[in-house]
């Protein structure tokens, strides 16, 4: 595409001077795009470095490669710094919230995408509010409802809040998912005798996989990462997930750059290795249902 | 509670009161409720009376406690109009919001638009982009904080290249901590906008390109005739999405600045929680909740309302 407009621009200029505007445009859009791509990754990668390095090494070269490496860091935050327990936490809110969201969000959205009831509309324009709500606006009146049903400080309040306050996304990209499929499978399966309930157990459902494995990893990624709900409804340290513990761990050891970039290695690594074996799902379920923090 | 159903239904049916037929779509509704019933209840118990409640908070002094609320009207509106730290948070949120969206969205377009083109390792690209963006709000906050440390890699970033003189504790100064954090924000959201705009490019109709290239435009010109009106739903739903996250931000300036130095960095949502979680002034947090509930929705109407005419 730029060949050929940068060639019907420079009609009048001779080839060997538009040859050389055309690799002098090429190097500057390399240098920006690269240039960019330090701004996102060097970051990420000088913390990750910086998680092996001791004081004396990180002051002597901030920017060098952690050699040798040094594993203290992650021992010391690991024990120490109780992030076995965060840890621990995390992966039971997180699973929590990832299986508890595929079961609620497929039920409702196969019903909403593929049978008629009363009352239809109305519950769509309701999960449809919920997504403009945004959590941050109602997390004062969820922490009192949590509160009073005596879920503060365990790990099922803050899963039923994630789900609570997730669904609606979810909802309407099952929906979505389960629209596309086309009628003539179900319709077969009723005809050879299946009844509701069978057909969606053992025909939707399995046709829904992929969309059922976008929520499960946007679910996972999101309720992994979050801060406000677990920082809100989990009061004791004992019970605090991974972003939770750090925030309150690097106020203790704000100086110790290795020791809180151990923490961030240990928050990061799963949900990095999660990306790399699903990089096409994660990409799609985030473009194409957009984004609710 | 299916089976109750089918048998009040063969009791009334045998009356021949209803027809097999209506039966049949009498369970199917209760069959489709039974589906909603699990999403619909963790919804209105978690979601939708909080909704109701956070009004009914607002009208009312309440420590969180007390088993006595009293009621004030809307006496927690009319102290926020006359309270400066609401209107420095508000303020704050805007000037926020004007920095990070328009870089946020033109950096975006840009490196999409460059990456359509015939680049070499555009999936590198993509992926290095994309990084920060499912990286954890605390982490981008704990790994900007060292950068822009006073012994942190920004200052040595400047020392390496002689400008030492610029060098200072970046979170802590009243004219930069702001902008600063902005970047950080930016750096942590930027690569969803390329993708987004990566995949609006996708579905241009390149036959549009074709016939303005016979007639003869450059590639200023396909992109101001061609690309960004094809893109134009695109531009918007992007613009409102980061405008909404721009009126939510706590998660960075809690876990960096907690809204200082004094109040430069207070946002609505970081003054929301410090009101209600720290004060115990539930009432008033529940107002300065409203407010932020209201300007979002604003925004966000208009993002359905584009979301759904985009469909059509």
């Amino acid at each position: 595409m730029t060949e050929v407009t940068t060639a019907t621009d420079g009609h009048q200029q001779r080839p060997a001077a538009r040859r050389a505007r055309r690799i002098g445009d090429r190097t500057l859009l390399y240098v920006a795009l690269i240039g960019l791509l330090g701004f996102a990754v060097l970051p990420l990668v000088l913390a990750w470095f910086t998680a092996f390095k001791t004081q004396a090494q990180l002051l002597n070269n901030p920017w060098g490669l952690p050699i040798p490496a040094n594993v203290d860091n992650l021992i010391r935050a690991w024990t120490v710094g109780h992030f076995d327990v965060y840890f621990r936490n995390s992966v039971v809110i997180t699973t929590g919230s990832v299986i508890g969201m595929v079961v609620v969000s497929s039920l409702a959205g196969y019903a909403l995408g593929r049978m008629s009831f009363t009352g239809q509309r109305l519950l769509l324009v309701l999960f449809l509010l919920g997504l403009t709500v945004p959590t941050t606006a109602i997390v004062i009146p969820i922490y009192l409802t949590v509160r009073d049903f005596g879920l503060l400080d365990t790990a099922a309040g803050v899963i039923v809040a994630h789900i609570a306050t997730g669904m609606p996304i979810f909802i309407f990209i099952m929906r979505a998912f389960f629209k596309t499929l086309p009628s003539e499978i179900d319709d077969a399966a009723r005809v050879d005798g299946c009844s509701e309930l069978q057909v969606f157990r053992h025909v939707m459902l399995p046709l829904a996989k992929p969309g059922l494995l976008t929520v499960a990893l946007l679910e996972a990624l999101w309720s992994w990462n979050n801060l406000l709900l677990p920082l809100v409804l989990l009061p004791t340290d004992a019970n605090r997930t991974l972003p939770v513990g750090l925030l309150f761990y690097q106020g203790r050891y704000s100086v110790n750059y290795p020791l809180a970039s151990a923490g961030v290695l240990i928050l990061s690594v799963p949900i990095i290795i999660l990306f790399f074996f699903f990089q096409r799902h994660f990409v799609a379920g985030m473009t194409s249902g957009a984004v609710k923090g | 509670m299916k089976r109750e159903a089918g048998t009040t239904g063969q009791a009334v049916a045998d009356g021949r009161w209803i027809s097999g037929q209506t039966r049949r779509r009498l369970s199917n509704h209760l069959l489709a409720y039974r589906f909603v019933l699990p999403a619909l209840a963790l919804y209105a118990v978690f979601v939708l009376w909080p909704i109701v409640n956070i009004f009914t908070l607002s009208v009312y002094d309440w420590d969180g406690i007390s088993p006595v609320k009293e009621w004030v009207g809307l006496d927690n509106f009319a102290r926020l109009l006359t309270d400066p730290i609401f209107w420095q948070a508000f303020r704050n949120n805007l000037v926020w919001l004007v920095l990070f969206v328009p870089l946020n969205v033109a950096v975006g377009f840009i490196v999409a638009a460059l990456l359509s083109t015939r680049i070499r390792g555009r999936f590198i690209f993509r992926l290095g982009y994309f990084l920060p963006v499912i990286q954890a709000s605390i982490v981008t906050a704990m790994i900007w904080r060292w950068i822009y440390a006073p012994d942190g890699l920004f200052n040595s970033a400047l020392g390496a290249v002689g400008l030492d003189d610029l060098a200072r504790g970046w979170l802590g100064d009243f004219t930069f901590a702001l902008p600063a954090l902005v970047v950080a924000a930016f750096w942590a959201s930027f690569g969803l906008s390329v993708i987004i705009f990566l995949a609006g490019l996708q579905n241009v109709d390149q036959t549009l390109y074709d016939a303005a290239r016979v007639d003869g435009a450059n590639s200023r010109q396909l992109l101001r005739h061609v690309t960004i009106p094809a893109l134009r739903n695109t531009i918007t739903v992007v613009v409102l999405l980061q405008m909404i996250a721009a009126f939510q931000t706590f998660d960075i300036i809690w876990a960096t600045t907690q809204g200082g130095p004094i109040r430069e960095t207070e946002m609505l949502a970081t003054y929301m929680y410090k009101r209600g979680f720290q004060q115990g002034e539930f009432g008033q947090g529940a107002a300065i909740a409203v407010v932020l509930g209201a300007i979002i929705l604003a925004f966000s109407s208009v993002y359905l309302v584009m979301q759904e005419r985009g469909n059509d």
